[in-house]
């Protein structure tokens, strides 16, 4: 029997966002009733081709194909949607762009590496445009001058993965609360009972290590594009991760062996490896599919702080293609309520519409899971918010990860990463800046 | 008595029609083309390309050679120059020498060289991001099959891509692996070029194989030794997609050379092609060094 998963809970946690919102010029509190573009005839683009390049978490792409089949059955125009790996997708996008090829439209993880060529997407759909999404997800694609580069077509928020059965097995009980330690120690004994490699498995990525970061008590960028990094607060959090790899509990073959590149754990956890994974909801789609065994999304682990890490995936329009007006009123037309809605359910993506947000969404399975993600974003601390949305986060995040290598291989220690890292975290906000 | 035939025919034949002395040119004229528009012309916009900054690869704004002054100053660029020597110099000297051998072994082979030769060939073929991506599953400490292999004989679990030191010994492994055929099916050109009676000669007068190796086959075998070096010396400072797809640079940067230090620097964020055409001329610079250096040490070598 199909539930109901209420995002009401998110929708008030985001509500509590309005001071980031608030931050960004341009964003207005009114709402707007209409959802279809207000200069743009999509009826116009009969006969045009666009390009969507994508990257994809597993079922979404079913889920994408489905709409963009619909929106050329409305349309007339063509889509051709041209899939890349996630971690190619920034250096493919930049040098199309340098040369001259844009596509009309991306879907990305960070933006703000393209805002000198994404259409403003206020220009076509009005100054109200953005407050048809939430305000947190709002405040995520507007830059100071008020500018929306992007639309925010999912929200993510990181958080750990069960293997039920091996839980079970080892008569440890699924938690429902838990601090690090009783995880690490939970996960052990899991492992162990079910001879499984590791205890823990974490995706090589510094937005996830900036879960670890959060639940310690800092970030590394807060509002108004600052360097926070609490140094005290990071070493604590850097010398409890770093142990847990350089002990092999997180599988320190991995996290090594993926070099500079993003890297994901899942395969470890589908392969029964690991008891325990921290990634995010995009994965649920996959694991529905995939998982040979039960397993459930559980609350994050609280250390002085409890809750996750935001992000999000975004699409983005870019001027310079041959069919900017196309592949705007595309990337609007997508994160329209209802084509929102019908991805969202096939995908098992968190909405970023406000309507959405406040009514739910009814997924064909895993609700509870769904549900237990939406939980974590009230409990994520409010200030992770303006890290995730700062133009500096990705190489911050590329910052994190290289001095956290360092550690684990043994070339430094975790005073002298905490140290580098503030460092570049200076370093990435001046050159986004 | 014999008497001189007139010169007038030879004085007549020094005098051709203009078509055919603009023929020659006009048949290399394609070639020369593609050959300037797809590498003269991007390599003359490379060096230019590093005079400037862009953020966002599309304005350029002029900086002089703070470009050159900015790598030079930077640490990682020096890490990455140390990698690449230590690749470069490893690559070299496994390919050189092991490709002699198979070389020498493939020319004393009566029967199936062909196919021998085909096999080692092989790997050439193979496009090296499927090389990384294969090796990658081979050398994997759990279950990789070099691993499975080294553990049945005692030899352990060695973490072939997890471990700084040992990762660069894999890169240097895989990436002999992918030019040996190529190398040695040039020095098997070499021996084939050696007038056999030299070896008969030696035979009559009492020498042992291992002694005409040394005396006759390698001494000859220089000047395509030389060539080997020098394209391996190449081929090992532009070191890049295998590894890329092998380790990803890692671990702790232990495998980044400088060509994905240049790709990187070329397309991460904030976009930075000066930088990287910077890096790139510098590479340009100590490939040319290195291989003229090479190419006057065999010049001495065959003098002497």
């Amino acid at each position: 029997m199909r539930t109901r998963t209420t995002i009401s809970a998110a929708g008030a946690a985001l509500a509590a966002l309005t001071f980031t919102a608030a931050c960004a010029p341009g964003s207005s509190s009114s709402t707007s009733d209409s959802s279809s573009p207000k200069t743009i005839d999509v009826k116009s683009f009969k006969g045009k081709t666009l390009t969507y390049v994508y990257f994809t978490d597993g079922p979404d792409e079913q889920a994408t194909r489905t709409a963009i089949s619909k929106f050329e059955s409305e349309t007339g125009a063509k889509v051709n949607l041209q899939i890349l790996p996630f971690a190619d997708i920034n250096t493919s996008l930049q040098a199309r762009l340098s040369a001259g090829n844009a596509p009309e439209a991306a879907r990305v993880a960070d933006w703000h590496l393209f805002k000198d060529e994404a259409v403003d997407f206020k220009q076509y759909f009005g100054k109200d445009y953005a407050s048809q999404f939430t305000p947190g997800a709002a405040s995520t694609v507007q830059d100071g001058s008020g500018h929306m580069y992007a639309v925010p077509s999912d929200i993510t928020i990181n958080g750990p993965m069960i293997n039920v059965d091996a839980f079970k097995k080892a008569g440890v009980a699924v938690p429902t609360k838990w601090t690090w330690d009783e995880l690490v120690a939970d996960a052990k004994k899991v492992a162990a009972a079910n001879n499984m490699k590791y205890a823990v498995a974490i995706d090589k990525s510094g937005n996830r290590l900036s879960t670890v970061l959060s639940q310690y008590g800092t970030s590394m960028i807060g509002p108004g594009n600052k360097n926070v990094l609490d140094k005290a607060k990071a070493t604590k959090a850097l010398t409890f991760f770093t142990d847990l790899v350089k002990s092999d509990v997180a599988p320190k073959d991995f996290w090594l062996g993926s070099g500079s590149k993003y890297t994901g754990a899942n395969e470890i956890f589908l392969a029964k490896q690991v008891p325990v994974y921290l990634s995010g909801p995009w994965q649920v789609g996959a694991f529905a599919k995939n998982a040979k065994f039960t397993w459930a999304a559980v609350p994050n682990p609280c250390a002085e702080r409890c809750g996750g890490f935001p992000g999000g995936k975004y699409m983005t329009a870019f001027k310079n293609s041959k069919q900017p007006e196309l592949g705007a009123a595309f990337v609007e037309w997508m994160n329209r309520s209802q084509n929102q809605a019908e991805i969202d359910k096939t995908a098992f993506w968190l909405p970023t519409r406000a309507d959405l947000t406040k009514s739910g969404i009814q997924y064909p399975s895993r609700n509870s899971d769904m549900s237990v993600f939406v939980s974590q974003i009230s409990e994520t601390p409010t200030d992770t918010w303006a890290g995730e949305a700062s133009p500096a986060f990705t190489n911050a995040a590329k910052a994190l990860i290289a001095e956290t290598d360092k550690v684990v291989a043994g070339q430094q220690d975790v005073k002298t990463a905490v140290d580098n890292l503030s460092n570049a975290v200076d370093k990435a906000i001046k050159g986004a800046s | 008595m014999t008497t001189l035939a007139p010169q007038v025919g030879r004085q007549r034949s020094r005098r051709r029609p203009t078509s055919r002395t603009l023929a020659p040119y006009l048949f290399v004229f394609p070639n020369m083309l593609i050959f300037a528009v797809f590498t003269i012309w991007p390599a003359i916009n490379g060096l230019n390309l590093s005079f400037y900054d862009s953020s966002n690869g599309r304005t350029f704004r002029p900086v002089g050679t703070e470009n050159y002054t900015s790598i030079l100053s930077d640490a990682e660029f020096w890490a990455v120059v140390r990698h690449t020597a230590a690749f470069t110099i490893g690559f070299v000297a496994l390919s050189t020498a092991v490709a002699t051998a198979l070389a020498l072994m493939l020319h004393a082979q009566r029967r199936g060289r062909g196919a021998l030769s085909a096999a080692y060939f092989l790997p050439v073929l193979i496009s090296p991001v499927v090389v990384g991506i294969v090796w990658r599953a081979a050398l994997d400490r759990q279950t990789g099959l070099v691993n499975q292999v080294l553990s049945a004989v005692g030899l352990g679990q060695p973490g072939w891509l997890v471990e700084p030191s040992l990762a660069i010994v894999a890169i240097i492994l895989v990436g002999t692996w992918i030019h040996l055929g190529f190398y040695a099916m040039i020095l098997l050109s070499g021996l084939q070029s050696i007038d056999t009676s030299l070896y008969e000669a030696a035979k009559i007068d009492g020498s042992t194989p291992w002694q005409s190796i040394r005396l006759i086959t390698l001494p000859l075998l220089r000047p395509t030794m030389m060539v080997v070096i020098i394209l391996a010396t190449i081929a090992g400072f532009q070191a890049f997609d295998f590894i890329y797809t092998l380790t990803g640079g890692g671990p702790v940067r232990a495998t980044t050379l400088m060509v994905q230090y240049i790709y990187e620097n070329g397309f991460s964020y904030p976009i930075a092609y000066g930088l990287a055409s910077a890096a790139a001329v510098i590479l340009f610079v100590v490939v040319f060094v290195v291989t003229f250096v090479n190419y006057v040490i065999g010049r001495r070598s065959e003098a002497i």
